[in-house]
């Protein structure tokens, strides 16, 4: 017990063996004295013996995709039971909502210190400094983002000013084809990040991609955060490596433009690689031992080639959650992971394309 | 016949403000056999808005230059090499990616540049008689009307049915608008060439753009603009109906009316060219006729004037009907026989798709007499020679005949002519034995398009 503890404890660059990571976790998570409410019952449900079977990260796949069942479950069950009296709920965040109800999950705090750890360590490799006035303009209150961002922001001894988002009512207008109520709401988002790049002393700029593409439409805040800002991150949503490119080469040539990708049921956010030229295709290291990525074929479940592209599959294994073998609605390039990382690496992000079928028959047009 | 070299696609750029511009993973364009001819490149969201502040902040064209440079554009146009393509090459390419008969597209092109060069004068025939061209025209200093612009930015959402969708923009480059064209992903090649003829002949880049997109990013170019033309169908009329800034252009239900006090015997040579002409596939194609008497004569002799036509592929020389992807063909076939449910097929009634063996078929006309006037399915409109033939009486009235781009009228009833002339919804009447799809530089499509883009300012001069 007493070494479970010790590599399920482990921080993000302890360097522990992922598969032996894997292990005790799934000691931890299916052993009726650790694991949690929800795991337990669930397990008996499953066709394999998650504390015998998964000898490893691959066989994080004998997993069903488990993650519908986060809209209904209740917080208190998710919550290991190993932690006893001493679990400390940090924070509930629900997903965007993309697909439904939104999943639930949840934050304890020391998953907390090892996601804001890895974040802050490979912010640092980006050159980010440290103090400073970052403006985040993201989603808070349920959503993951907006809180690692502003942890982010403290770890580095910063202080993060932020702008609310709400992407769920954006959405429904989207699907509403209200176009102009999406781009009133836009320019209020827009109105407030120029009172702040006004009047206060921002390094470091945190958007979603919409929102620099709607910047970049303004020549005097193009000229301000080039003039100011050490490093924008963009993230939240997916950016086309033609945009990356346009961003970082024509509109803030003198800003370092650093992906970030990440979602709710990763509980944390992978940093763009550092040391990729704007024409480079947008690499995410996963973080081992606790998120690891495949790109699998949508139609097999195969993992595709060596830059091929394909679904991503996100697990996410810690002490404080385990949501094992969930098929993102992304698709990636498959890439080798950095040194020490396990599963693959993931590049050019870009959501599942929608088939449209030819419906229009009617017309010449 | 030149054939464009496979193991060296052919790329189509977007033509941006600073120049062309390539995305890292271009799109592909296929022919109608479903072989890639050409890649091209589909520009974000983030180009568009940058292209369109670019043209903001570019002039228009000095109107002294205007004459000689559409001159030499229609020259380009019509016989010069553009982005690597002479022009019989440029035309087998919009005959094998659109389907559009070889002979079709080699009229427009010739078309257009008449077009290009008339551009000028085509647009300043809209101008009020009352509103001056300019503040220099002595008529001002005593108080007067000066036409003026009422944007700077004109967006185009072109669609790929047949080149001569082209011809109209021109209007708002001659009145000084700066314009984006949005081109159809099927065929591209025609507003490519256009906008590279233009260029060639001296529109500075930031003035004139070419930015091929997705369907999404396609409204941000209209929504960028200060007026735009969007073509589609019923679903995009309705959608910017509401929108002053947006002039949509829908299906054009294009009608031939033939009264009692007409023999039509004398005249099925103009409405079989009306329907099938251009290759069945534009918007001023006949989509129905209307016989004050039994239609059924009528409607079997267009039949088998139609039902002689060949089967060819595209780029033959002799094809005259449109042909596209076989399993659109087979889609399009099933279609039309859901909708002539209850009419009675001279014509395609067991189908009209004709496999031509290669991935692609042949579109071949399809002839339906209905019960009556207000039959739904003269509301039909398909992409090939398609017409409905329906009895019409006096009873009937001009209800049937609404909503209609182009009406040939053949009667000599002035009462009846006057009628039709004021019913709103009937945007064109050509009187007596003239084709639906007549069109000139100078007369309005629907009507001018200057009544869309520009404006008549007081303008008073006490100096």
């Amino acid at each position: 017990m007493t070494d479970e503890l010790t590599i399920l404890d482990a921080g993000p660059f302890d360097r522990v063996d992922p598969d032996e990571f894997v292990r005790a976790a799934m000691r931890w998570h299916f052993d009726p004295a650790t694991g949690s409410r929800y795991w337990l019952e669930r397990a008996a449900r499953l066709n394999f013996d998650p504390r015998h079977d998964v000898k490893g990260v691959a066989d994080l796949g004998l997993f069903p995709d488990l993650a519908d069942e986060l809209r209904g479950v209740r917080v208190a069950d998710l919550i290991p039971r190993g932690y006893g009296s001493g679990a400390r709920l940090l924070n509930v965040f629900d997903s965007g909502g993309t697909t439904g109800a939104p999943k639930r999950v949840i934050q304890l705090d020391d998953w907390m210190r090892h996601s804001t750890e890895q974040v802050n360590r490979r912010l640092r490799a980006h050159g980010l400094p440290d103090g400073g006035l970052w403006l985040t303009v993201a989603p808070t209150g349920p959503h993951l983002v907006g809180d690692v961002l502003q942890r982010a922001a403290a770890g580095l001894g910063s202080v993060g000013l932020s702008v609310d988002m709400d992407p769920r009512w954006v959405r429904k207008l989207v699907a509403a084809g209200r176009a102009d109520d999406v781009d009133a709401y836009t320019d209020h988002l827009v109105d407030q990040c120029r009172r702040i790049l006004l009047s206060q002393d921002i390094g470091v700029i945190a958007a979603t991609t919409p929102l620099l593409e709607r910047f970049a439409r303004e020549d005097g805040l193009v000229e301000m955060i080039n003039g100011s800002a050490k490093a924008i991150i963009w993230g939240g949503t997916h950016m086309d490596p033609d945009t990356r490119e346009l961003l970082s080469t024509e509109v803030f040539p003198d800003v370092p433009v650093i992906g970030m990708y990440g979602n709710t049921l990763m509980l944390t956010a992978l940093m763009e690689r550092v040391g990729l030229t704007a024409s480079e295709p947008c690499v995410f290291d996963p973080v081992s031992p606790y998120v690891f990525l495949t790109v699998v074929d949508p139609g097999t479940g195969e993992q595709v080639e060596v830059g091929e592209r394909g679904q991503v599959v996100v697990s996410h294994v810690s002490k404080s959650m385990l949501i094992p073998n969930n098929m993102e609605r992304d698709t990636a390039l498959r890439v080798r992971p950095d040194e020490g990382h396990a599963g693959d690496a993931v590049a050019d992000v870009a959501p599942v394309p929608t088939v449209k079928g030819e419906t229009v028959i009617e017309g010449v047009y | 016949m030149t054939t464009v070299n496979v193991a060296d696609p052919l790329y189509l750029d977007a033509l941006g403000p600073r120049g062309a511009y390539r995305t890292r993973v271009p799109t592909s364009v296929t022919d109608v056999t479903g072989t890639e001819v050409a890649r091209l490149s589909l520009v974000p969201p983030l180009f568009v808005t940058r292209a369109m502040a670019a043209l903001r902040q570019a002039g228009p064209i000095p109107a002294a230059d205007l004459d000689a440079l559409l001159a030499a554009a229609a020259d380009a146009f019509a016989s010069g090499t553009i982005g690597g393509l002479n022009v019989r090459e440029y035309e087998h390419l919009v005959s094998r990616t659109s389907g559009t008969p070889l002979s079709v597209v080699h009229a427009a092109t010739e078309g257009t540049a008449r077009f290009v060069r008339q551009a000028r004068s085509s647009a300043w025939r809209g101008r009020p008689v009352g509103a001056a061209g300019g503040l220099r025209d002595s008529a001002v200093r005593e108080g007067h009307a000066v036409w003026v612009r009422q944007g700077d930015v004109f967006a185009v959402n072109a669609s790929g049915n047949h080149p001569g969708v082209h011809r109209l923009w021109l209007e708002a480059l001659a009145l000084g608008y700066r314009v984006a064209v949005r081109p159809s992903r099927r065929e591209p090649f025609t507003p490519y060439r256009l906008v590279g003829a233009l260029r060639q002949a001296g529109v500075r880049d930031d003035q004139l753009v070419l930015l091929p997109t997705d369907h999404r990013t396609a409204d941000t170019v209209v929504r960028d603009a200060d007026r735009a033309l969007v073509y589609g169908g019923d679903d995009v009329v309705a959608k910017y109906a509401n929108d002053p800034g947006v002039l949509p252009q829908g299906p054009g239900r294009s009608k031939i009316l033939i009264t009692a006090d007409t023999d039509w015997r004398d005249h099925v040579d103009t409405i079989v060219a009306s329907v099938a002409d251009e290759g069945g596939t534009a918007c001023v194609n006949a989509t129905a006729v209307l016989f004050e008497g039994d239609p059924a004569p009528l409607a079997q002799a267009i039949a088998a004037r139609l039902s002689a036509l060949p089967s060819l592929p595209p780029q033959d020389e002799r094809a005259v009907l449109p042909v596209c992807p076989r399993e659109r063909a087979q889609a399009l076939s099933a279609y039309l026989g859901t909708v002539a449910a209850g009419t009675r097929a001279w014509l395609g009634g067991d189908g009209i798709a004709d496999d031509l063996g290669d991935g692609s078929a042949v579109l071949r006309p399809a002839v339906h007499q209905t019960d009556s006037a207000d039959a739904v399915q003269l509301r039909s409109e398909l992409p090939f020679p398609c017409v409905w033939v329906a009895p019409w009486s006096r009873s009937d009235g001009i209800a049937p005949l609404r909503d209609t781009l182009v009406l040939s009228a053949l009667t000599r009833d002035g009462e009846l002519l006057d009628a039709l002339l004021s019913e709103p919804t009937i945007a064109n009447l050509y009187i007596g034995d003239q084709p639906t799809y007549w069109m000139a530089p100078g007369v309005p499509h629907d009507s001018y398009l200057s009544d869309f883009l520009m404006r008549s300012k007081a303008v008073f001069d006490a100096w």
